[in-house]
C-alpha cells in the first residue's frame, strides 16, 4: 500500500478529514460507545469528514455483544469501516478448535496471548497490528486524512496512529481514556518505562498532538510522567446522555415495593458482589421500607463461553430470594425507561481515586438516592461530593453498605421535589454533549495552530532548503 | 425439534444453568445433559430443569486397563474426560442425533470436539450463550437431512493415527505393567536397563520415566526415584541430570517421604547452574538455583515433620549450597548507597508497616502507632494489589537479578512498585523475612530505613538465602534460639555488613487473659493451636496417658483448628495417627476438641495447664497467653534446640521447661497436688508474664526501636 504524498495539512477549500481509530463504535454494546459516538458527531458538526475503524459487528457478538439501537443517534455522514478482526480468545466454536486448543483451552489462550503480544506487547490485540496500519494508509490512500484520533483500548491503534505518522505525517491525537501506563485499578503504574509498552508509550506521546483522559488522577499522572508533554494533556470526562436521563422529578411508592437498581457491565469481583448482596439482604431485613423491595442488575456478565453463564449470574441467581433480579442487558434506547421505574440507584464500581466511570454521570442525571458500592477514595466519590441524595462512601464493607441502603430508601420516600431537582441539577455540568463539543473543538483549534506552525516551518525550511519534521514537537 | 446436548465435566453453576435450559426448551429444542461429574447429588436439581434427559458418563476410569489409566495420569484434563467418556454408547447415540453440541467447561470442549468431528455436527459450541445462539441458526436452516451413518474418512484416518503415535507408549506401559513392577526381580531388571551402557540420553531419560510410572504405579515410590535417579548417574549432560534427579526427588516429596538422593539433585542443579552461570544464561541459572534451593529447603523436610536436617546441623546442611559460585553471588552485599537517615525531629516518624497477607502478629503494632502523634502510619499488605504481589513472592527473578548483576527486568519493576513508597517512609517495618524481604532488598532502599521482623518459620525455607541483608538496617528477632539456628545458616548474616540484630517479643495484649479460673479447670490440660505437625500434640496425649495413671480426673482440652490434610502428605499422616490415637480419648470424655475461637481468653479460664508440646518454636504465643491466665505452664524443650545455648530453657523461666513426658506429668503432679499449690504456680506464672511479655513493655521496645524513645 502506498501513502499519500500529502503532508498532514488540511486541504484548502475541502473538508478536512478525520480517521478515527475507535473499536467499540456503535453497535457494539460497550460502555466507550456513547463516548465515541459523540466524539464521532462532534467532528461532523464541526464541518469535518469522519471515518471510524472499528471492526465487524459479528465479533461484538462474541464479546459484549451489539445494541442496535445505539446507531440510531451515529450521524449518517459518518463512514464507517469495519474491518474483519476478532479476538480469537473469544472463539466459542469448537468446530474451528486445533486439537491443542480443544484439549486445554485455557492452556492454549494463555499462549496465544504470549504470542499476540510479539507484534505489539498487548494481549488479545497485539496482532491485529498490521491490518489496522494497512486499512489507516487504504483510507488515507482513498482520502486523504488531516487528523487521527486513536481512541484505547486497544492500544495496538497506536501503532496504526505510528504508521501512518511515519508514512504520511499525518497528525494524530490519543484518547486514552483510563489511560495505559497507570493500573486504574490498583493505582500503581502499570509498566516501566524501559518495557516494550513503555517505550511505545513514550514515542507515541513524544509526537502526539493531543492526549485525552477521562479524570484528573489519570491526567496528573501522564502530567509527572511526561513533564513536557504536560500541556497537552486534557481532562475529557465521560458525562452522559441527556436522553439516558428520565428527566422528571421521581415520586417512590414504597406500597408496590421500592425499586433499586444497577445499570452497567458487572465487571466487579464476585466477592465484591456477593458484599453488596449481604448488605442488600441485611438492609431489606432490617428496613421496614425494604421489606418488599427489588434491586434490578441490568447489563452484560461475562465474555466468549462465560457470556451470562460465569459465577457472577449464579451469584445473581441465588439472591433471587432476596427481591435481586438479573435482567441482562439493556439497549441504549431503554435506559431512561428503565431509570424511570427506579427508585434508588446502586453505583458499584472496581478501583479507586484513578476510577471515574461513565456511570456516575448517568447516575447522578436521574435525581435519585444513590449508594456508593466502592472504596472510599474513589474519583467517584470527588463526582458526587455536593449531589444531595448520596448516600455517602463506607468503602465495600457489610455493615456500612447496608446503613446506605437503609439511608436511600427514606431518601426515595422523604425526599422534596425540589431536592430531586436540585440533584439532577448537580449533573447538568457533565452532559455528554457539552463535554465532547469542547473537547472536540479544543482538539480542532491545537491541529489548526499546528497547520499555521507546519506552514511557517515549510516556509522558513524551504528558504533554508531543509527537511521538513513534522508534528507537534515542532 | 432441534436437538442439543450438554456435556459437563464438573458440576455446572445450576441457577444459571437452569434458566438457560429454560430458554433453550422456549427456543423448541429437546435438552440433554452427559456429565462425568456425579450426577446424583444434584439430581432434584436437574429433575426441576425439565431437561429431556440426563445421563451419567463414567466418573473415572477404575475399571479401564492399568496402560489406560497410566496414560489418563499424564494426560490433559480434556483428554481424561475424553477417555471416560468415548465409549460410552448412550453418549454417542445422543451425540449422533444432536443438532447443537455443548460444552460448558472447558474439561468438556475436547469431547465435544472429537463427537463433532466424528458425527458430523455443524454447532459445537463453548458455552451457553453462543450455543443458544445456533439452535435459532438451525432452526433458521430447517431440516437438512440425515448426516449420513459413517464417520468423515480423514477423521477415521486421524484416529488411526493417534492409535499408531500411542503405540510405543502403550509397549512401555505393558512391558512395565504393576505385576512387573511389584515383583523385586521386575523392579531390578528395570532399573538395570535404565543405566544400561551405550543407551542415548533421549531413550534412557524416556525408559527411565516409564520406568518411574509403572514403579509409582506398584506403590514403589522409592524405587520410581531410585530408576530416575539411576538413569541420571549416567548422563553427562548437567541439565538433564539435574532434570532427572529433580523429578526422582519430587516423587518421594510428594508422598512425604525424605528423598533419599535429595544432595545428589540439589548438587545437581547447582552444579547446572553454576555452569550456566559461567556461561552467562543468567535466566538458565536462575531457575537451576532456584530449583536448588526449592528442593533443598521443601517443606517435607523441614516444616511438616518432627525434625528437620536443620536440627542436626544447621550449618553443615547449607555448606554444600554456599560452595557454589551461584551461592557467591547471592551472598555478596551489594549494600546501600546512603545510610539510612536519622528518625526526623521536626515531624512525626513516616513508618511504613507491610506484609503479605499475614498480619496476625502486626494488630497492635498499628493500634499503638496509628495512634501515635510522633508517628505517621501507612500500611501496606502486599498480597492485596495484583502487581505487589507478584513482585513478592517472585524468588526466582529475584535470583536472575542478583545472578545478572541487578540489569534484569524485575529490578525495573521492584523500582517502579516500590520506590514511592521508600521515597514516602522514614522507617520500612516488614514482618515475616520471607519473599517480600527478598523482594525489597533487590533494589537499594535509598536513606530509608529498612526494619524487618523474623519470626520463626522464616529459617526453614529458602527466603533468608535469597534476601541482601546487607540492605536492612535492623533484623529483629523473637527469640535468641531462633537468632543462633538463622545466623548458623545465612553467612551474610554473620559478616560485617549483616544488619544489627534486636530481640523483641512478640506484640501480646495478656491483660484480658487473668480471668477467674473454673472450678474443675485445675485438671484441665490446654493446648491452644494444634493446626501443624511441629505443634506435635501427640507430646501432650503422652503427658495425659501418665497423668491418668495416678489420677483419672485429668483431661486434655485442645483448642484450634485441626491440621489440614491437604497441606502435604506428611502433614495427613500425622492427622491420621494422631485422630486414630484420641478417637477413643474423646469418646471417653477425657480429650475434648475445642476447636477454633475468637475467644481464647474465655477457652483459657477452663484450663489449669497450659502445655506447649511443640518440637520447635519461636515463642509459643500459646504458653505465653496461658502463662498469663495463671495457668501453670508446662513447656517442652523443643527438641529443634534443646541442648544448644539457647533453647526453650533459656526462653522461659526456671522450672517451666521438661526434658519428657515424665517429667511434664511430674511437674503437673506437683504443681496441682493441692488448689492452694496449683493457684500459687499459676498466680507466679500469671505475674511472670504480665511483667515480661505484655503489651505496655514490649511497645517500649518497639519505641525505642522505631524512635529512639525509652
Amino acid at each position: 500500500m502506498s501513502a499519500s504524498p500529502r503532508s498532514g495539512l488540511p486541504a484548502t477549500g475541502k473538508r478536512p478529514h478525520v480517521i478515527y481509530l475507535a473499536i467499540g463504535f456503535p453497535p457494539a454494546a460497550k460502555s466507550c460507545a456513547y463516548r465515541m459516538r459523540e466524539t464521532a458527531n462532534q467532528f461532523i458538526n464541526q464541518g469535518w469528514d469522519v471515518t471510524v475503524v472499528t471492526i465487524a459487528q459479528e465479533s461484538w457478538e462474541r464479546d459484549s455483544g451489539v445494541d442496535l439501537t445505539l446507531l440510531e443517534q451515529v450521524d449518517p455522514k459518518i463512514r464507517i469501516v469495519e474491518l474483519p478482526l476478532v479476538r480469537e480468545d473469544l472463539e466459542t466454536d469448537i468446530r474451528l478448535y486445533s486439537e491443542d486448543r480443544a484439549l486445554n483451552p485455557n492452556g492454549w489462550v494463555t499462549r496465544l496471548r504470549r504470542r499476540q503480544m510479539e507484534p505489539f506487547p498487548e494481549p488479545n490485540f497485539g496482532e491485529w497490528r498490521e491490518d489496522l496500519e494497512k486499512a489507516v494508509l487504504r483510507i488515507h490512500g482513498e482520502h486523504p486524512a488531516d487528523l487521527l484520533l486513536a481512541s484505547c483500548v486497544p492500544y495496538v491503534n497506536l501503532a496504526a496512529a505510528w504508521k501512518l505518522w511515519e508514512e504520511a505525517k499525518v497528525p494524530y491525537a490519543v484518547d486514552f481514556r483510563d489511560g495505559w501506563s497507570i493500573d486504574v485499578i490498583d493505582g500503581v503504574e502499570a509498566f516501566s518505562r524501559d518495557s516494550a509498552e513503555g517505550v511505545w508509550e513514550q514515542k507515541i506521546l513524544d509526537n502526539a498532538l493531543s492526549l485525552w483522559v477521562v479524570n484528573d488522577p489519570i491526567a496528573e499522572h501522564y502530567r509527572t510522567r511526561y513533564p513536557d508533554f504536560a500541556d497537552r494533556v486534557h481532562v475529557v470526562r465521560n458525562g452522559y446522555d441527556a436522553d439516558s436521563s428520565p428527566g422528571k422529578a421521581h415520586r417512590a411508592n414504597p406500597e408496590a415495593g421500592l425499586a433499586f437498581g444497577y445499570l452497567g457491565t458487572v465487571n466487579f469481583t464476585v466477592p465484591h458482589l456477593e458484599t453488596v448482596l449481604n448488605a442488600w439482604r441485611a438492609a431489606r431485613e432490617k428496613e421496614p421500607l425494604l421489606a418488599n423491595a427489588t434491586f434490578e442488575v441490568r447489563g452484560h456478565i461475562g465474555n466468549g463461553s462465560g457470556r451470562e453463564a460465569n459465577r457472577h449470574a449464579e451469584v445473581l441467581k441465588q439472591a433471587e430470594v432476596d427481591g435481586v433480579r438479573f435482567g441482562g442487558p439493556a439497549a441504549k434506547a431503554e435506559v431512561a425507561s428503565i431509570y424511570a421505574r427506579w427508585d434508588a440507584m446502586v453505583l458499584i464500581l472496581i478501583g479507586g481515586r484513578y476510577v471515574t466511570s461513565g456511570k456516575v454521570y448517568e447516575y447522578m442525571a436521574t435525581g435519585l438516592p444513590i449508594v456508593s458500592a466502592h472504596v472510599v477514595e474513589h474519583d467517584a466519590s470527588n463526582v458526587l461530593r455536593g449531589h444531595p441524595l448520596w448516600t455517602g462512601a463506607v468503602g465495600i464493607d457489610e455493615e456500612g453498605l447496608t446503613e446506605s441502603f437503609v439511608k436511600a430508601a427514606h431518601m426515595a420516600v422523604e425526599t422534596s421535589d425540589e431536592v430531586h431537582a436540585e440533584a439532577m441539577a448537580h449533573a447538568d455540568q457533565f452532559t455528554r454533549e457539552a463535554l465532547m463539543t469542547a473537547a472536540v473543538k479544543q482538539l480542532i483549534d491545537d491541529h489548526t495552530a499546528l497547520g499555521a506552525r507546519r506552514s511557517d516551518t515549510a516556509d522558513t525550511a524551504l528558504a533554508g532548503n531543509q527537511i521538513v519534521a513534522g508534528g507537534p514537537s515542532l | 425439534m432441534t436437538n442439543v446436548l450438554f456435556i459437563a465435566s464438573v458440576r455446572p453453576q445450576l441457577g444459571v444453568f437452569a434458566d438457560s435450559v429454560r430458554k433453550f426448551r422456549a427456543a423448541g429444542a429437546t435438552t440433554y445433559l452427559a456429565g462425568t461429574f456425579p450426577l446424583d447429588p444434584v439430581a432434584e436439581e436437574l429433575a426441576a430443569m425439565e431437561l429431556d434427559g440426563t445421563h451419567q458418563l463414567p466418573r473415572n476410569l477404575n475399571f479401564r486397563s492399568t496402560a489406560l489409566r497410566r496414560k489418563a495420569r499424564m494426560a490433559p484434563g480434556g483428554m481424561k474426560v475424553w477417555m471416560q467418556a468415548e465409549r460410552d454408547s448412550v453418549l454417542r447415540r445422543l451425540a449422533r442425533k444432536a443438532d447443537v453440541l455443548v460444552a460448558l467447561d472447558a474439561g468438556a470442549v475436547y469431547t465435544v470436539w472429537r463427537l463433532a468431528q466424528y458425527y458430523r455436527v455443524e454447532e459445537a459450541h463453548f458455552g451457553l450463550a453462543p450455543a443458544l445462539k445456533a439452535v435459532d441458526r438451525v432452526k433458521a436452516k430447517g431440516p437438512t437431512g440425515s448426516r449420513g451413518v459413517l464417520p468423515p474418512l480423514d477423521v477415521v484416518k486421524q484416529n488411526v493415527r493417534r492409535s499408531v503415535d500411542g503405540l510405543p507408549a502403550t509397549v512401555m506401559r505393558h512391558a512395565t505393567a504393576r505385576p512387573v513392577m511389584r515383583s523385586t526381580v521386575g523392579a531390578r531388571m528395570w532399573r538395570t536397563a535404565v543405566t544400561a551402557p551405550g543407551v542415548p540420553p533421549k531413550v534412557r531419560i524416556a525408559t527411565s520415566r516409564y520406568v518411574a510410572e509403572g514403579m509409582q504405579w506398584a506403590g514403589r515410590t522409592s524405587g520410581a526415584a531410585l530408576a530416575l535417579a539411576a538413569a541420571a548417574s549416567k548422563l553427562t549432560d548437567l541439565g538433564l541430570k539435574a532434570q532427572l534427579l529433580d523429578e526422582a526427588v519430587m516423587k518421594e516429596l510428594g508422598k512425604g517421604l525424605n528423598p533419599r538422593d535429595l544432595d545428589k539433585a540439589v548438587a545437581a542443579q547447582l552444579a547446572h547452574a553454576d555452569a550456566q552461570f559461567a556461561a552467562g544464561d543468567h535466566e538458565k541459572a536462575s531457575f537451576a538455583l532456584d530449583r536448588a534451593l526449592f528442593l533443598g529447603f521443601h517443606r517435607v523436610l523441614h516444616i511438616d515433620q518432627l525434625s528437620s536436617p536443620l536440627a542436626k546441623d544447621a550449618e553443615g546442611f547449607v555448606a554444600p549450597l554456599y560452595r557454589s559460585k551461584v551461592m557467591d553471588v547471592m551472598k555478596r552485599p551489594q549494600g546501600r548507597k546512603t545510610p539510612a537517615a536519622p528518625a526526623p525531629t521536626d515531624r512525626p516518624l513516616r513508618l511504613l508497616v507491610t506484609t503479605s497477607a499475614n498480619d496476625n502478629f502486626l494488630h497492635h503494632i498499628l493500634d499503638r502507632y496509628g495512634n501515635h502523634q510522633g508517628v505517621e502510619l501507612r500500611y501496606l499488605d502486599l498480597a492485596a494489589q495484583k502487581a505487589l504481589k507478584r513482585i513478592a513472592w517472585a524468588g526466582r527473578r529475584v535470583l536472575e537479578d542478583r545472578l545478572a548483576g541487578g540489569t534484569s527486568t524485575y529490578q525495573e519493576e521492584v523500582e517502579r512498585l516500590m520506590r514511592p513508597y521508600l521515597d514516602w517512609a522514614d522507617t520500612v517495618f516488614l514482618d515475616w523475612s520471607v519473599g517480600p524481604a527478598a523482594m525489597l532488598t533487590t533494589i537499594d532502599p535509598g536513606d530509608t530505613r529498612i526494619v524487618v521482623r523474623l519470626h520463626s518459620y522464616e529459617a526453614f525455607t529458602r527466603w533468608p538465602h535469597m534476601t541482601d541483608f546487607s540492605r536492612i538496617d535492623d533484623l529483629i528477632y523473637v527469640a535468641p534460639h531462633v537468632k543462633d539456628l538463622v545466623e548458623s545458616l545465612v553467612p551474610m548474616l554473620r559478616g560485617d555488613s549483616a544488619p544489627r540484630a534486636h530481640l523483641v517479643d512478640n506484640a501480646m495484649d495478656l491483660s484480658g487473659f487473668a480471668r477467674p479460673k473454673s472450678a474443675d479447670a485445675r485438671f484441665n490440660l490446654g493446648l491452644v493451636g494444634i493446626s501443624q505437625v511441629a505443634k506435635d500434640p501427640m507430646w501432650a496425649v503422652d503427658v495425659l496417658r501418665r497423668l491418668r495413671e495416678k489420677d483419672d480426673r485429668y483431661r486434655l482440652l485442645l483448642v484450634g483448628g485441626d491440621m489440614n490434610p491437604k497441606t502435604s502428605r506428611a502433614t495427613r499422616d500425622y492427622r491420621r495417627q494422631f485422630d486414630k490415637e484420641i478417637a477413643p480419648l474423646i469418646e471417653e470424655g477425657v480429650v475434648l476438641k475445642l476447636g477454633p475461637t475468637d475467644d481464647v481468653p474465655s477457652a483459657l479460664a477452663d484450663i489449669g495447664v497450659i502445655l506447649s508440646s511443640s518440637v520447635r518454636e519461636g515463642c509459643h504465643v500459646g504458653l505465653m497467653e496461658g502463662a498469663a491466665s495463671a495457668a501453670v505452664p508446662v513447656a517442652r524443650d523443643w527438641p529443634f534446640y534443646a541442648g544448644k545455648p539457647n533453647s526453650a530453657r533459656t526462653l522461659y523461666p526456671e522450672g517451666w521447661v521438661v526434658g519428657s513426658t515424665e517429667e511434664a506429668a511430674k511437674r503437673i503432679l506437683e504443681t496441682t497436688a493441692t488448689e492452694e499449690a496449683w493457684q500459687n504456680a499459676g498466680k507466679l506464672a500469671s505475674e511472670y508474664a504480665l511483667s515480661t511479655w505484655d503489651w505496655p513493655i514490649v511497645s517500649k521496645a518497639f519505641d525505642k526501636l522505631f524512635l529512639g524513645e525509652g
